[in-house]
């Protein structure tokens, strides 16, 4: 019952902030998971507000919420960092595993840097290399307290079509983590691999219309494991709205592939490591 | 108060208090008439100029320019002293990332430019395109030079975008002052 009320509110909120972004403003933060190849001018600072909500295993009430808040300044006109809070809640009931659980909590904080390389509007494509190491304690399928530690690489590509208006990104990121659940003594390696996608169109002034991609997988036990433990593929649509004084980006992205199946759950999703079903919304506050 | 009013309360929160603290951005520089005074000085009337395009001149534009911009031919003026024909003054729009740029330039009676002024910038950054020095890069140009970023136009770092646009949206007034407003 308690999830049910906590599904409500999400959604609710969720609608709430898409009416509020009727009054929202843009700057390069096309897509929600996808990144461009541009970075802050010099002496530049934006913040962020990030939130994604993951929901359904296929089996009881699973509902998570992924909430990040980001401050980006400009070092040089190629070159940015940032710092990221995060927090996460769960609200699971009779998913079986994971167990039931009700929490919100600080999940942890990461830092990043971003040089760009090539730009889009001067060169033949952009490309940018990023990098993020981070910490995190809670766990984002179970809710479980972890140490976990990672360091994340991005190699992110941009190609603009017809004066700019059509926009092509492509990034590629592994991400090495290395970490154990509160209680246990063994400490664990795992290689994330995810690749994300997306074209976006400047429909009318202020808004721009697309879709976008997203491939994640886990290597457990990586490098002494090189085997493929898990995958899940997403394809859905990104709408980016700019107004006044702030931007907001979402993106909904239903999975559509994934394995391995747990039969009871899904025949063609992977829903023990991955959900059916996520959204995004990404606002900005350009300083 | 519940874990989930925790979450959502952190949601909100943030962004509404960073949407307190900023600042108004919209900024109109100029208007038609102070754009025609700053770059025709000389000038004592002005006299607006309709223009049709045929599909040919049209497409030798378009060519010439190398973009697709709608063209403005229905904001052009010839700027005149008593019945001395100074040269024309055409406002056009270019792509900022979000909105359109608004600039004027003033082409003189041989196809040369006298100046640029940037009239509406609303754009949260790149607004450097306004500084003269950046600017007077575009004086003396013709239609056939390049008018290509880092070629014969300065890049402003960070506003490359904007840069890019607007030399774009010169190369292709000149271009459509060659086609047809020479000699007009």
């Amino acid at each position: 019952m308690r999830t049910r009320e906590s599904r409500a509110s999400i959604w609710a909120l969720l609608f709430l902030l898409a009416l509020g972004a009727a009054s929202a403003r843009a700057d390069e933060n096309y897509f929600g998971y996808s990144y461009g190849t541009e970075t802050l001018p010099k002496g530049s600072w934006e913040f962020y507000n990030w939130v994604t909500w993951r929901t359904s295993k296929g089996e009881g009430s699973y509902n998570a919420l992924d909430l990040r808040q980001e401050i980006e300044y400009g070092i040089t006109d190629r070159f940015q960092a940032s710092l990221y809070l995060n927090e996460r809640y769960h609200a699971i009931d009779g998913v079986g595993a994971p167990a039931d659980r009700d929490q919100f909590g600080f999940q942890g904080v990461q830092v990043s840097t971003k040089y760009a390389f090539l730009s889009p509007y001067k060169d033949l494509f952009g490309f940018a290399l990023y990098a993020e190491p981070g910490y995190s304690r809670i766990s984002k399928g179970s809710g479980r307290l972890q140490d976990q530690w990672s360091m994340e690489v991005k190699a992110m590509f941009q190609k603009n079509f017809l004066d700019d208006q059509l926009i092509a990104v492509l990034n590629i990121s592994p991400e090495f983590e290395v970490g154990k659940k509160k209680g246990e003594r063994h400490w664990e390696n795992e290689l994330a691999f995810e690749v994300t996608s997306g074209l976006t169109y400047r429909v009318a002034p202020k808004w721009y219309v697309g879709f976008e991609t997203r491939y994640d997988s886990t290597y457990e036990g990586f490098p002494a494991e090189t085997d493929r433990s898990a995958w899940a593929f997403y394809v859905g649509p990104a709408v980016h709205y700019d107004a006044e004084r702030w931007w907001v980006t979402m993106t909904a992205l239903p999975q559509v592939g994934g394995a391995p199946n747990n039969g009871t759950r899904s025949a063609a999703l992977n829903l023990d490591e991955y959900e059916k079903f996520e959204l995004r919304i990404k606002t900005g506050f350009d300083f | 108060m519940r874990d989930i009013d925790r979450a959502l309360l952190l949601l909100v929160a943030p962004p509404a208090l960073v949407l307190t603290a900023l600042p108004a951005r919209s900024v109109e520089y100029l208007s038609t008439q102070q754009a025609q005074h700053a770059l025709f000085a000389e000038a004592n009337r002005f006299e607006p100029v309709s223009i049709a395009l045929t599909d040919l001149q049209r497409e030798t534009v378009v060519k010439a320019s190398g973009t697709r911009t709608k063209l403005p031919v229905d904001r052009i003026w010839r700027a005149l002293r008593d019945d001395q024909l100074l040269g024309h003054l055409i406002v056009d729009e270019v792509y900022g990332k979000h909105e359109f740029i608004t600039y004027a330039a003033a082409i003189d009676a041989n196809g040369a430019v006298i100046g640029i002024e940037i009239m509406d910038y609303r754009e949260t950054h790149g607004g450097q395109v306004r500084e003269a020095s950046w600017r007077e890069q575009f004086r003396g140009k013709h239609s056939g030079d390049a008018l290509e970023l880092d070629e014969d136009i300065v890049n402003i770092s960070g506003a490359t975008m904007s840069c890019k646009h607007v030399t774009e949206g010169v190369r292709r007034l000149l271009a459509l002052h060659d086609v047809v407003l020479k000699g007009r």
